[in-house]
């Protein structure tokens, strides 16, 4: 059944393997997943650790739904102490990885030490190797995994893997699976690269024994109804993730030339119905695929028509790399966005902050703060497509002055470009924004600001708030499991009851990254998709394992509380610039100059962002530092930590 | 272990789910809008905003993007008003 699989502790200075079970009571407090990593981590990162160091532990997990009847619980979760923000490292990505490596045995891997040489894990059936990686390294992600599979002879190995941007040690590089599934933030390739751990390959087939089959197959029936029968759901199935620029860019809510404007005017090429025109061989309707056990299908399949990289085949783009290589360095080519989305799955690095990190270059080479003495000639101004293109190879090859001080990360880069760099970095707690633009969505800047692992929309962001859902819709939606009767408000130009929002949202996403399920099947985008109440009986059918709604609120508010915990260990303290749960002073300071009519001239009040962070700080029951109190932490059971029982 | 009559609160919302309209995505406005199946734009009557629309069935419209002529006039106006400026910024 889900709940014997295992926990393997792996070191690989020593090369020791040890295996544990996980004990019951230890998944009704953390579940799975990334809570259940939240505490792994707490306990075994020694404090202050070098995040390149071998004492940083990397977690890598499935959830407790992993592979089970359960629909869309293909996500892997990895986390570490992050080498881009030196605070919470955390990541998730969809594919076949998680299930596979839970047909294998195990649910959760602790990866601590460095190997003398490249090496790669081969997992199988219950089974650990440690395998020899020299001739695997240097393969970009998609030809390793190929190399892997033929080396084990077996084409059902799943592989994760770092490109050449995790050997690099670029700060914000991914571990990918598949194509183009990739485990995006916080640097954690760079922390397989540190290890000198080229992939974990998996393989398995110890079944998982199901509950209660008969009841969780109907249930299931019922479940895909509701995810499928969403329209959100429809589009992305037809669009993929891009369908949401539809909307954010219509009303101005994308960050454009870095964060100038909040629109990308006139940029029509770029859209996923001109993408799917584009590549009209691959793309479109009938041509999505999904990941494992997902009715959505939400991937689109792609060639590159034209260019230098003519007749290459790829995934996506994400919405993400329509911001990246779009609309931060103002470059209107469809050419461009899929050239530029594959070159990033290829080094295997994360599209969010490599086009934010050259788009916030391209505005410092036009203000001065960067000459073409730094940029050794390239003439890197906004709506270069060259230039740009040209940027991600130096970055995730260290090529040239420029492309190894990025390489580092934004607060590093700043540090050693001078003079005022810093405040033209649009970041949170070291980690570059999403190309969306809140000036206009307070709710959503509170999100960006408080997120664990720095501005980030997948940790708390209430994106139903940009529906204009009737008040009594939205009540309730946010007054269960746990009654709310504070205020809500329709508008999401206003501040009042976004905290609560927030900090529920915070925990919808937790629960679903402990029980390995995909967000586009919670309240993500969709107001009417399952959540607390609907999951009791999907664990419960699944797994045998008994909660109420509550409690699954109870353990992801345990969860969000455990990584508060590391980051207050690891500095973050309120208000400071650069570890704290602050914006950047362009959000309050500067106006928005495009969008819709009621959007202009929108910036975010700081009186009334601060009053909202301390609402969001008193639901959690943190002071006013934003650290838990004493009784917080005793409700929660985690006054005593760390415990170090796993 | 379930009450599998019981209506979750997700679920109880799948009702209130409207197809064949878009939302007129000015943000002050969000008026539903119900495009002629098949047509190609739409203008918000409210606020004016005019809209591209991509057809994913016969039956699931959405806004694929503005129509920026129209809308960028509209903006115009009102930078004109808010900002006291007739410069849209626009490059």
């Amino acid at each position: 059944m889900a709940l014997d699989r295992k926990i393997a502790y792996i070191n690989l200075t020593t090369g020791d393997v040890e295996i544990k079970p996980i004990p019951l009571e230890m998944r009704k407090k953390f579940i799975g997943g990334r809570g259940m990593d939240a505490y792994l981590l707490y306990n075994h990162a020694p404090k202050g650790c070098d995040p390149i160091g071998p004492e940083n532990p990397m977690i890598v997990s499935g959830g407790l739904l992993t592979a089970t009847c359960a629909s869309a619980t293909a996500r892997t979760h990895v986390m570490a102490k992050s080498p881009l923000t030196g605070l919470l490292g955390s990541c998730n990505m969809g594919g076949f990885f998680a299930p596979e490596m839970a047909w294998a045995g195990f649910h959760h891997l602790v990866i601590t030490g460095k190997a003398d040489k490249p090496v790669y894990l081969w997992i199988h059936n219950g089974e650990i190797e440690i395998r020899d990686a020299g001739h695997l390294w240097g393969k970009n992600s998609t030809d390793v995994q190929w190399a892997i599979r033929d080396e084990l002879d077996d084409e059902e190995v799943k592989s994760m893997v770092i490109g050449q941007a995790g050997e690099n040690l670029v700060t914000y590089a991914c571990v990918m699976t598949g194509i183009k599934n990739a485990g995006g933030r916080t640097g954690l390739g760079c922390v397989m690269g540190s290890k000198n751990l080229k992939a974990v390959a998996v393989r398995g087939t110890m079944d998982i024994k199901i509950a209660h089959p008969v009841d969780a197959l109907e249930h299931n029936k019922k479940f895909i109804d509701q995810i499928t029968g969403a329209k959100v759901n429809q589009i992305q199935g037809a669009l993929g993730t891009p369908f949401i620029w539809g909307a954010t860019n219509c009303w101005g809510g994308v960050r454009t030339r870095n964060f100038q404007y909040n629109q990308m005017e006139y940029a029509d090429e770029i859209e996923p119905e001109a993408i799917d025109d584009y590549a009209t061989e691959t793309m479109g309707p009938h041509h999505m695929t999904g990941c494992f056990g997902c009715q959505v299908h939400c991937r689109a399949q792609y060639k590159i028509q034209s260019g230098l990289y003519k007749g290459k085949y790829d995934e996506g783009p994400e919405y993400t790399s329509l911001g990246a290589f779009g609309a931060e360095p103002d470059c209107k080519s469809i050419e461009t966005v899929l050239t530029g989305n594959h070159l990033v799955n290829q080094y295997g690095v994360d599209n969010l902050e490599i086009g934010s990190m050259i788009a916030w270059a391209m505005e410092l080479y036009e203000l001065g703060i960067l000459t073409s003495k730094e940029t050794e000639g390239l003439d890197l101004r906004f709506g270069n497509d060259e230039a740009l293109l040209q940027m991600v190879h130096n970055i995730c090859t260290r090529t040239g002055w420029l492309g190894n001080v990025l390489a580092d990360g934004g607060i590093p880069a700043a540090e050693k470009i001078g003079k005022n760099a810093f405040d033209y970095l649009i970041q949170v707690k070291g980690m570059n924004n999403l190309h969306s633009d809140e000036r206009a969505t307070p709710g959503l800047a509170l999100n960006i600001a408080t997120a664990s692992r720095g501005s980030d929309h997948l940790r708390s962001r209430p994106a139903i708030d940009l529906y204009h859902l009737p008040e009594p819709v939205l009540r309730k939606i946010y007054s269960s499991p746990v009654p709310y009767d504070g205020p809500l408000s329709s508008e999401h130009t206003e501040y009042i009851g976004k905290p609560w929002q927030v900090f529920w949202q915070e925990n919808v996403y937790m629960a679903v990254d402990c029980l390995g399920i995909c967000k586009y099947h919670t309240v993500f985008l969709g107001a009417t998709l399952p959540n607390f109440e609907d999951w009791p009986e999907v664990i419960y059918y699944n797994t045998g394992l008994e909660f109420t709604p509550k409690e699954i609120w109870d353990a992801a508010e345990r969860c969000n509380n455990l990584e508060r915990l590391f980051n207050l260990r690891e500095g973050l303290t309120r208000n400071d610039p650069q570890k704290g749960d602050t914006l950047n002073h362009r959000y309050f300071d500067e106006p928005c100059r495009r969008g819709a009519p009621d959007v202009i001239g929108k910036r975010i009040d700081r009186d009334k962002f601060n009053v909202m962070i301390d609402e969001f700080y008193e639901h959690h029951g943190w002071d006013n530092d934003g650290v838990p109190t004493s009784e917080t932490l005793t409700r929660l059971g985690l006054e005593n930590e760390p415990t170090r029982l796993l | 272990m379930a009450d599998k009559e019981r209506v979750s609160s997700s679920e109880s919302l799948r009702s209130t789910r409207t197809f064949g309209k878009v939302r007129c995505h000015n943000p002050s406005c969000m008026g539903r809008l119900t495009p002629s199946p098949g047509s190609k734009q739409i203008t918000c009557p409210t606020c004016g905003m005019t809209y591209r629309l991509f057809w994913v069935t016969p039956e699931l419209p959405r806004i694929r993007g503005p129509v920026w002529d129209v809308n960028r006039k509209l903006v115009q106006e009102t930078l004109e008003k808010k900002l006291g400026t007739s410069d849209s910024d626009s490059k």
